[in-house]
């Protein structure tokens, strides 16, 4: 070994030693200075949640520049510190420890797949940090997250259960349902066969599929062998998009039924309007005559913001509620105080600004949110909700209805 | 500050872990293996499995972690016999997705994508988040610093020297006697344990594992890691290792303070510069930070080093 090499990387690492300690104290030198009130965003940007993570941020950052319009928090502007959750559970539970160590936010608001949920749950609660999430599985609202935890989504036994009733009202004798392999699948296939054998209709079959194929032929022939009168597609928008094709391909025309996370506006413009043409799509809805929801549209200038955008919205103005309720701005507060401001029999709200108000009037209130009511019960899952019905026609999306 | 950055020493300290039994297959023996996050899986999912439904102490889980990998190691190594280079690559890439897809499927052992919650950690219950994470970086301090103690022994044993020559030309080592196949499997086996160490130690640190964990972006940060560090030595693993981390945690703090960008744009920015960076270190700097010695403290550098393609 010459002692040049070893000279030159000793020296190298020293810089690269020093660069470091730099960068990282800038940033805290730079916030320091702010006297704002810091709220934790962690949405997936990039990944499988790349669709809908940035949604959900748009509508949290348009409550908040609302209520910093309106005075602020406890006095202070909030800001909102962001995140990106990657869609990966390893990246997330490293982002989340940035935002509870580094800015030592009282809440993160906004991980969206099951696994990344469930992984940056312990972190949270261990931490005393509140968490607001919109996964679906059933598993995460049972973690011990001793009340740190709240989903503004329908778990998936409600979500079944609607499904099925939805399928039965169209005249289905025969259902098939494919699930893409998650948490999700065998509890909502056991839900929806439950639902539907109880009102007299059959499963004519169900079957679980891997991720990421570039052609379901063969889960498509399995189904088509069963003669089912509708298929229920539940998986991603990846996957649905290639199963769509495939079913279309194979010549399957009765009614498909999706959730609209996984045939989104993107599947309807890449897909051919024949392939789409006739498939039902479903959500979790705001109850459209809610005045909340007609508020967020307008805040959002959407005509009809879609379940995330609504479940964010709600979040962040569940969180500024509480914690102006609690008159400080920790998680364990947020915790203790979620439930006095989003349920009971005080004064409804319906917009995180009017709420503030009420609370600074010293009264009573019950947020009602743009998604749904926002009761929660003790596991931190919501009470009820309504979900909004549309089919596609000519590669475009008619709404059917909010039931 | 300090428990994150406590716990990004954590972080890196695993990757370390994995960088130095990537570094034995791959550096060593020059096995490209591309399925690093399949033993990573094994490991963390035998030891979360013996220590949740059975009970067993942490660390008896977590050396049946580094075992069941070397098990699994070994069975690869020899169904991939015949294989080097690039298909290698792709049969390991292969087998580490077959691990994830049957922890997916294999509901009844692994809980399926729901994952394994719960997993113990040592003295979790009793510690804060601050004093558990400081014990974690103790705990990774120590067993980083012997498997590096470890690697560098083999590294200027007798072995490591077979194994770097039937890196640099299988044919030559079997002609001089080697049994090339034992060498193979042996190293196989030896960085699965690193491995599946590494993955026990992840699951008893964050408390959940899910197959999501288990993909290929984790066995690129570590690719990146050794390529960063340098190929073939232990020093530049490890210090890859810490590089990556610090660099994948130093754009979430610099992107923010570029002005007129998104959180958006940043995200896809941060995917950008880590692929940027392995692009510019595979251009100007190939040997990695600290390129591997020519030679080492018991066998000194009589000839010139023989250029390797």
């Amino acid at each position: 070994m010459t002692s040049l090499t070893r000279s030159i990387s000793r020296r190298s690492a020293l810089k690269a030693g020093s660069a470091a300690l730099l960068t990282l104290a800038a940033p805290t030198l730079v916030r320091a200075q702010s006297a704002s009130l810091k709220l934790g965003v962690l949405t997936p940007l990039t990944g499988a949640g790349g669709f809908d993570g940035p949604r959900m941020l748009k509508a949290m950052q348009a409550v908040a520049e609302e209520i910093n319009g309106a005075g602020g928090l406890l006095g202070k502007k909030i800001d909102l510190v962001v995140e990106d959750d990657q869609t990966n559970p390893e990246a997330a539970v490293r982002a989340a420890r940035k935002l509870i160590d580094v800015d030592r936010v009282p809440v993160i608001m906004g991980t969206w797949a099951s696994a990344v949920t469930t992984a940056v749950a312990p972190v949270c609660w261990e931490s005393k940090t509140f968490l607001t999430t919109v996964s679906g599985a059933d598993s995460i609202t049972l973690l011990p997250h001793q009340g740190y935890l709240i989903r503004t989504q329908p778990n998936n036994a409600l979500q079944a259960a609607k499904h099925g009733e939805f399928l039965l009202g169209l005249g289905s004798k025969r259902v098939f349902i494919m699930s893409i392999q998650s948490p999700f699948a065998a509890p909502t296939q056991a839900k929806l066969k439950e639902t539907v054998e109880k009102a007299g209709a059959a499963m004519a079959g169900a079957l679980i599929y891997e991720k990421d194929k570039t052609t379901y032929r063969s889960e498509v022939d399995q189904v088509l062998r069963a003669k089912p009168d509708v298929v229920y597609v539940n998986g991603y928008a990846p996957d649905v998009s290639v199963i769509l094709r495939d079913l279309y391909r194979a010549g399957f025309n009765g009614p498909r039924f999706a959730q609209s996370y996984s045939v989104t506006s993107k599947v309807l413009e890449a897909l051919p309007p024949e392939v789409t043409e006739g498939v039902y799509t479903v959500a979790p809805s705001a109850d459209i005559q809610s005045p909340a929801f007609a508020l967020a549209a307008k805040r959002l200038k959407l005509e009809a913001p879609d379940s995330y955008e609504t479940q964010a919205t709600d979040w962040i103005s569940l969180v500024s509620l509480a914690i102006a309720k609690a008159g400080q701005a920790e998680g364990t507060a947020i915790k203790d105080a979620v439930r006095k401001i989003s349920q009971g029999s005080g004064e409804k709200v319906y917009t995180a600004v009017d709420g503030l108000k009420a609370i600074a009037a010293g009264k009573e209130i019950n947020y009602e949110g743009a998604s749904g009511p926002c009761d929660f019960n003790e596991i931190g899952d919501i009470i009820d909700c309504k979900f909004r019905f549309q089919i596609v026609e000519k590669g475009q999306f008619k709404f059917l209805k909010v039931a | 500050m300090e428990n994150y950055i406590i716990a990004m020493g954590v972080s890196a300290g695993i990757y370390a872990l994995m960088a130095l039994g990537m570094n034995i297959i791959w550096g060593m023996a020059g096995l490209i293996n591309l399925g690093l996050v399949g033993f990573f899986a094994v490991g963390a999912y035998t030891s979360a499995l013996l220590t949740v439904k059975f009970g067993l102490p942490i660390v008896v889980g977590v050396m049946a972690g580094g075992a069941a990998a070397a098990l699994v190691g070994v069975i690869v190594s020899l169904v991939t016999v015949r294989m080097r280079g690039d298909y290698l690559a792709i049969v390991t890439l292969g087998f580490a997705e077959t691990i994830r897809v049957f922890a997916t499927n294999e509901i009844w052992l692994t809980n399926g994508s729901d994952g394994i919650s719960g997993i113990p950690g040592p003295f979790r219950g009793a510690l804060t988040p601050v004093e558990f994470n400081s014990l974690y970086l103790a705990i990774m301090v120590v067993v980083v610093a012997v498997a590096y103690v470890l690697v560098e022994r083999l590294s200027y044993s007798p072995f490591g020297r077979v194994l770097r020559a039937i890196r640099d030309d299988e044919q030559v080592a079997a002609v001089a006697g080697k049994q090339v196949l034992l060498y193979k499997v042996q190293a196989f086996a030896l960085g699965s344990v690193a491995l599946g160490v590494a993955g026990a130690l992840y699951g008893h640190y964050t408390s959940y594992i899910a197959p999501d964990i288990f993909v290929p972006l984790l066995t690129l940060y570590i690719k990146l890691a050794l390529l960063a560090g340098g190929v073939g030595n232990s020093k530049g693993a490890v210090l890859g290792a810490f590089v990556v981390v610090f660099f994948l945690e130093c754009t979430r703090f610099i992107v923010p303070l570029i002005p007129a960008i998104t959180p958006v744009q940043g995200a896809a920015l941060r995917e950008l510069i880590v692929s940027v960076s392995l692009l510019v270190i595979l251009r100007f700097r190939s040997g990695g930070l600290i390129p591997e010695a020519r030679s080492h403290l018991v066998v000194p550098a009589a000839l010139p080093a023989p250029t390797r393609s």
